[in-house]
């Protein structure tokens, strides 16, 4: 098979899957027994079946559920995901408003994790069976098993609530608002909590696999060569086992990376972070239909087009791929 | 024969550190968890306690926002978990291990479509499917489970599809075709018990995986409100983390304790029912 024509198979098997998600997303929210319009119409007190009619028109809800979902789809063709039931606003607004503030959360977050976990499994893999090799797996084997919101509140009790160094809660001070450069410092100030609860988590994540890497690939062939030849441990790790081990954590954070726009909603919750995650949780409690179906696709499609990415590199990287996959 | 595997699993297990801590913990926790409603502890819905009484030796873990003692909540938490945890996981594995079978055995369109599911839940962020699941039907404990048990399936799938197409190609499973053995009787009785192996280490992970999911639903306030599992109590708490720090503290050390130690498990089991993973790996 060509570069080109695995390319367009790639790319179609994508879209394809994305239509896939929206169809099931669709499904399952249509087909819930809830009904969205008693939460904005209100309560059975107060209920007002005109202006319930009036709005299931208004939503096309009154519509049969193959009817619905054509519409959907081809509007979300034309980049239109809706409109909110709750704020009356383009759904598509309302995420891109929150995009930034999960990014500068959860892109930190990853990138920080990534460098962090990396080094630690390198660090481990050389040190393999010694006491800070040992202490690293073990301290590892803790965050992985750590829920984030139970770590935030931990953080948030030790550096917030004791120690009043750093704010609980919220993306800006807003008693107190900056303007200018003060502004920018102080969201940074803020995100200090929420980005280093995600970042610990993330680490197991790059570590376990950098150490897994690096150890079998120590033990191959070519390294007992280069000893043989008289290599320095050092060189022989920093220039050949290093390089050759950082493909699997480097695929690894392309994927994590292609959930990033879905928040990392638990911790969002904790710290008050106004975020995609936030938004999805609101919507899901408030039955925003249009809005949970707009983040799904977002986090689908993005999750979807950076595996295609990721997969594209390694076919132009390495010919194998295109055979094999055949 | 599947007994003596036990057996000699076991043995490695308890000589390998992560494994030995693993069981430990793993075991105190289910013994707390099975003794829960024989302990001499109040009701863990009993609301007769003043609130927000710090640890002590009267309440040894403090009593919470409605005056409930908190060691008996978190006891009866240790329960409600894990039994969350195992039978979410137990239904994931069983999902996991007959598709993953399925797709690996007969290959061809079966395994394309098979696939293709696995793949589309792995670009689904499944946690806020199960979240959309729980706030439309319900916050039911048993309704959780089986939302966590039908979301988290798909690596079990992998691993065993992975698995069952390395061992169906052995030559003794062609000898058994030759002799006229139905497909069922050669999955049963010849693949699975050389393939299933790192299905049953992945497993335990998912239980660990599943009590993290639980919790983290409960802690959106999504989690069954008449049992207090450790996320729900974490949940409770935290309203009260500058007054009352207990509430949300100690629920999150027993979750966290008996996450590591289905950690320890899985892991330890991995390395030695699959001593050549990377071989494995798909």
């Amino acid at each position: 098979m060509s570069l080109a024509r695995y390319i367009i198979s790639r790319f179609f098997q994508s879209i394809f899957i994305i239509l896939i998600i929206i169809i099931i997303n669709f499904i399952i929210i249509s087909s819930a027994p809830g009904d969205p319009v008693q939460f904005i119409a209100g309560d059975i007190a107060i209920y007002n079946p005109d202006l319930a009619a009036y709005l299931r028109a208004k939503w096309g809800l009154d519509k049969p559920l193959y009817e619905r979902l054509l519409i959907y789809l081809t509007n979300v063709l034309r980049g239109d995901l809706g409109y909110s039931y709750r704020y009356s606003e383009p759904v598509i607004n309302l995420i891109l408003e929150r995009l930034p503030v999960t990014l500068l959360l959860t892109v930190s977050a990853n990138i920080m994790a990534f460098v962090i976990g990396v080094l630690l499994g390198v660090y481990s893999a050389r040190k393999i069976g010694g006491k800070s090799d040992t202490f690293l797996t073990v301290l590892n084997f803790f965050l992985w098993s750590t829920p984030s919101f139970w770590l935030g509140i931990i953080l948030m009790m030790f550096f917030a609530v004791d120690l009043k160094i750093l704010p609980a809660t919220g993306l800006i001070d807003l008693r107190n608002p900056k303007t200018g450069i003060w502004f920018y410092l102080d969201i940074l100030y803020h995100s200090i909590l929420p980005v280093t609860t995600l970042t610990l988590i993330t680490i197991p994540l790059y570590y376990k696999i950098t150490r897994d890497t690096v150890i079998q690939q120590a033990s191959e062939d070519y390294v007992t060569t280069y000893r043989a030849i008289g290599f320095s441990e050092d060189v022989i790790y920093r220039r050949y086992v290093f390089r050759n081990s950082i493909i699997p954590p480097v695929t690894v954070f392309g994927v994590h990376m292609g959930f990033a726009v879905a928040g990392a909603a638990l911790i969002e919750n904790v710290f008050g972070w106004p975020g995609v995650g936030r938004l999805l949780l609101d919507s899901i409690s408030t039955r925003d239909y249009p809005v949970i179906l707009g983040i799904f696709i977002i986090i689908a499609s993005s999750v979807v087009l950076t595996n295609l990415i990721i997969d594209l590199l390694y076919a132009i990287l390495d010919p194998r791929v295109r055979i094999e996959k055949r | 024969m599947i007994f003596e595997g036990f057996i000699e699993t076991f043995k490695k297990l308890v000589k390998d550190r992560y494994g030995l801590a693993g069981i430990t913990i793993l075991s105190i926790m289910i013994i707390i968890g099975v003794l829960a409603p024989y302990l001499p502890l109040p009701d863990f819905n009993a609301t007769i306690f003043h609130r927000f009484i710090p640890p002590s030796p009267d309440h040894p873990l403090g009593t919470d926002y409605l005056g409930r003692d908190l060691l008996s909540r978190v006891i009866w938490g240790a329960r409600i978990s894990l039994l969350a945890g195992f039978v979410a996981a137990g239904i994931a594995s069983v999902i996991g291990i007959i598709l993953g079978t399925i797709a690996g055995y007969y290959g061809g369109a079966v395994d394309i479509i098979i696939s293709r599911i696995i793949e589309i839940f792995f670009v689904i962020p499944t946690f806020f499917i199960a979240l959309t699941l729980a706030a439309i039907y319900g916050s039911n404990i048993y309704l959780l489970m089986i939302i966590i048990g039908v979301t988290t399936w798909p690596v079990t799938a992998r691993i065993m599809r992975a698995q069952v197409m390395i061992v169906k190609e052995f030559l003794y499973i062609e000898a058994a075709k030759a002799v006229g053995a139905n497909d069922l009787r050669i999955i049963i009785k010849h693949i699975l018990p050389v393939a299933i192996q790192p299905a049953i280490a992945n497993s335990i992970l998912l239980v660990g995986n599943a009590i993290m999911i639980e919790a983290g639903l409960s802690y959106l306030g999504l989690g069954d409100p008449n049992y207090p599992s450790w996320g729900r109590l974490i949940y409770e708490g935290q309203p009260y983390i500058s007054t009352a720090w207990w509430i949300s503290v100690f629920p999150g050390i027993f979750l966290v304790a008996t996450v590591l130690g289905l950690n320890f498990l899985g892991d330890a089991l991995y390395r030695i029912l699959t001593p050549r993973i990377s071989n494995i790996r798909t």
